[in-house]
């Protein structure tokens, strides 16, 4: 099979990398948050509102990827 | 789930097995641009399907809160306490942890913001409807109410040069270190900020309703009774699989849907925050 004759568009290839970074870094996130609130159950208002802002701020970067496989002109 | 769907089923000869031969095409973005019913009105994209879904949940939410906080009593019945229930859960899980006890002037506008995106996502749970946050334009608007509030009350509570040098130089840190913050803070702040606001919740249901379309395209178009008996059972064994694979994206669209709401009330009440008092 000749792969220089598979088509599409190529912008979906990118999105798919730009979501690896941001699964490992959300499931980082989430993980260690989980980890924080067994240790210390008492602090569990903060460290919550901590993992959602960490989940946000990674979570926009796949979200550009996102955005730009459909607002980059396709190969 | 969308228009592509209706467009298909109206038309019978394309399907899996199918002796004309067209193959599978899958819905496409088109499927968030509805055509506009009333198109030449001056100064706007015409009347859609957004705007009577925009209508409906708007409806619902004024409708629902309204029959909550109908002959208020100091004693609540069971109507008020559910109504009281959800204003708590705002309070305990969004308001109080970010702003603390002087946020609780924000309760009823986060109870506000997080019913209406609420329903404006649970329309594209109505089978051929899309969620109204699946347009940029919305998403937009509610992102920039909040980036404008967070300036107005930012510069209301620490001056006009107060607010922005607590934005852009965060206190207690070494002089040099602002050679790099600085620059990234006023990236993230200004600009980064609002938009990733926006795209988030813009970019969730885009993406969500794509999936549920394309499953519910795929089964339909896998579903063919008229074919030789053997190829018609596989083809409803196909057809069974996109169902269940529908239905289970369905239920976790909701889960979707209800955890953005909660993430865009978030962070409105985060950025709140950080006008109401500098960053220690």
């Amino acid at each position: 099979m000749d792969i220089a004759a598979i088509t599409g568009n190529i912008n979906t290839i990118g999105y798919g990398i730009s979501v690896i970074g941001a699964g490992i870094g959300v499931g980082i996130v989430f993980g260690l948050g989980m980890q924080a609130i067994a240790r210390q159950p008492e602090a569990r208002g903060p460290l919550q509102t901590n993992i959602y802002l960490g989940f946000a701020l990674i979570e926009a970067l796949a979200i550009l990827g996102f955005v730009l496989a459909f607002a980059a002109p396709g190969a | 789930m969308s228009a592509d769907v209706r467009i298909l089923a109206a038309e019978p000869g394309c399907h899996l097995f199918g002796d004309n031969g067209c193959g599978f095409t899958a819905p496409t973005i088109g499927m968030f641009f509805p055509e506009p019913w009333f198109a030449n009105i001056p100064g706007s994209a015409g009347i859609d399907l957004y705007l009577v879904l925009l209508l409906v949940a708007v409806g619902a939410v004024l409708l629902l809160w309204s029959w909550f906080s109908r002959k208020l009593s100091l004693v609540p019945g069971r109507r008020q306490s559910v109504g009281e229930l959800l204003i708590l859960f705002i309070r305990d899980n969004i308001t109080r942890p970010t702003m603390g006890e002087k946020g609780d002037k924000f309760i009823p506008f986060m109870t506000g913001i997080f019913s209406l995106i609420l329903a404006m996502n649970f329309t594209g749970l109505i089978p051929g409807m899309l969620p109204v946050n699946s347009n940029l334009a919305f998403t937009v608007m509610f992102a920039l109410t909040i980036y404008v509030m967070t300036i107005v009350i930012g510069i209301k509570h620490q001056g006009g040069w107060g607010y922005f040098r607590n934005q852009i130089f965060p206190p207690g840190m070494p002089k040099w270190i602002y050679v790099l913050v600085t620059p990234i803070e006023i990236l993230s702040v200004f600009l980064i900020r609002p938009v990733t606001h926006a795209l988030r919740l813009f970019a969730t249901m885009f993406a969500g309703s794509l999936l549920l379309a394309v499953f519910a395209y795929g089964g339909w178009y896998m579903l063919n009774l008229t074919a030789e008996p053997m190829l018609a059972a596989v083809s409803v064994f196909y057809s069974g699989a996109a169902l269940l694979g529908y239905i289970a994206f369905f239920v976790f669209e909701i889960a979707i849907m209800l955890i953005q709401a909660f993430v865009f009330t978030l962070l409105a009440s985060l950025y709140l925050n950080q006008s109401l008092e500098a960053a220690h």
